[in-house]
């Protein structure tokens, strides 16, 4: 499929402003996605998705059809992304608690209140986005493009300007604490 | 090698082979451990409920059609940088359009007014001139300063 893309992206690139456009209209939602687990606030990172296709358009002339277009497309969403979060400072470890009490996060707990059948995996998924959340941005990044994005850990590599064992000891590391966050949580809610 | 290895599999070692991405001896190496080792077979099992929840966290979307918000934007985030004299892709394309152009026409001019002892002169003028002949612009400073900007 992507193969599929980079043609278009290099019609894109010859001038034909369609084939741009059907770019977008097929990477939209993932880059939204992206953004928006990376980021944390809808308004934004609809703003960032949309500033991420017009930096691609401008930085079209510099693609190199041997780069693959999702990896450097991820790769101008990422940095226009980090570019958010360090201007706010944001890119500092944030605890759960902080993001509880500014109003911002899911509470995992919250997940004791709902019907039987759903708490579990209810739970999880609130589990889940309260550790992303937590994480430090360069093991949630490597956590999403491998989990949300299925990249290889050389496209990961790429994006992210680092690599590949890095990618490789990254993930570990990000894997571990989110869930360690899961297990800290859920012993809590079963100390409730 | 069937008993377990007294040193257990690296969380860095678990976390690449769940994603496929060992060495074809490393990994064979890590599933013998596994098929023998209850901890760390225990280990992967978190990883892979990992990306189980993953795969099921709710897909958000943007909600609406972006293409056609960009198209609309796209000539204006164009403009802006044509006056800071950067590399625009279609900028060549423009101007090596407005140099054929102004060199065909300085020949048909020529050849049509004065036959062909008139062409180079004309020729050389056609080229550089600020303006090439037809108004075909190359992307002049004074034109974006008519543009909108905010
Ligand atoms: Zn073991």
């Amino acid at each position: 499929m992507d193969d599929a893309h980079d043609e278009l992206a290099g019609r894109a690139q010859g001038g034909d402003r369609h084939a741009f456009t059907q770019l977008v209209r097929r990477y939209q939602d993932r880059v939204f996605h992206f953004i928006l687990r990376m980021h944390g606030g809808r308004d934004e990172a609809m703003d960032l998705t949309q500033e991420t296709f017009l930096k691609a358009f401008r930085a079209l002339p510099g693609w190199q059809p041997e780069a693959r277009f999702s990896t450097w497309l991820f790769q101008i969403a990422r940095n226009a992304t980090l570019d958010v979060l360090r201007r706010r400072q944001r890119i500092e470890f944030v605890s759960l608690d902080e993001y509880s009490a500014a109003g911002e996060a899911v509470d995992p707990r919250d997940g004791a209140r709902l019907p039987d059948e759903k708490l579990a995996d209810q739970q999880r998924m609130a589990l889940l986005e309260c550790a992303l959340r937590a994480l430090p941005p360069e093991q949630r990044e490597v956590l999403l493009l491998r989990e949300l994005e299925g990249m290889s850990y050389a496209d990961i590599a790429t994006t992210l300007g680092i690599e590949a064992g890095t990618v490789k000891s990254r993930l570990a590391r990000a894997r571990v604490a989110a869930l360690a966050y899961y297990r800290h949580y859920a012993g809590e809610i079963s100390n409730d | 090698m069937t008993e377990p290895t007294t040193q257990h599999a690296s969380e860095m070692l678990l976390s690449a082979y769940w994603d496929g991405e060992l060495g074809a001896a490393e990994g064979q190496q890590v599933a013998v451990h596994l098929a023998a080792c209850r901890s760390c077979a225990g280990r992967l099992v978190a990883l892979q409920a990992l990306s189980a929840d993953f795969d099921k966290l709710p897909r958000e979307t943007l909600g609406y059609d972006l293409a056609g918000v960009i198209e609309a934007q796209l000539p204006a985030a164009a403009r802006p940088r044509a006056r800071q004299h950067e590399t625009r892709w279609w900028g060549p394309l423009t101007a090596s359009i407005g140099a054929v152009a102004s060199i065909t026409i300085g020949i048909a001019l020529g050849l049509a007014l004065f036959g062909g002892a008139a062409v180079p002169r004309i020729t050389a003028m056609s080229v550089f001139d600020t303006m090439p002949p037809g108004s075909l612009c190359v992307g002049l400073e004074a034109c974006y300063d008519k543009g909108a900007r905010k």
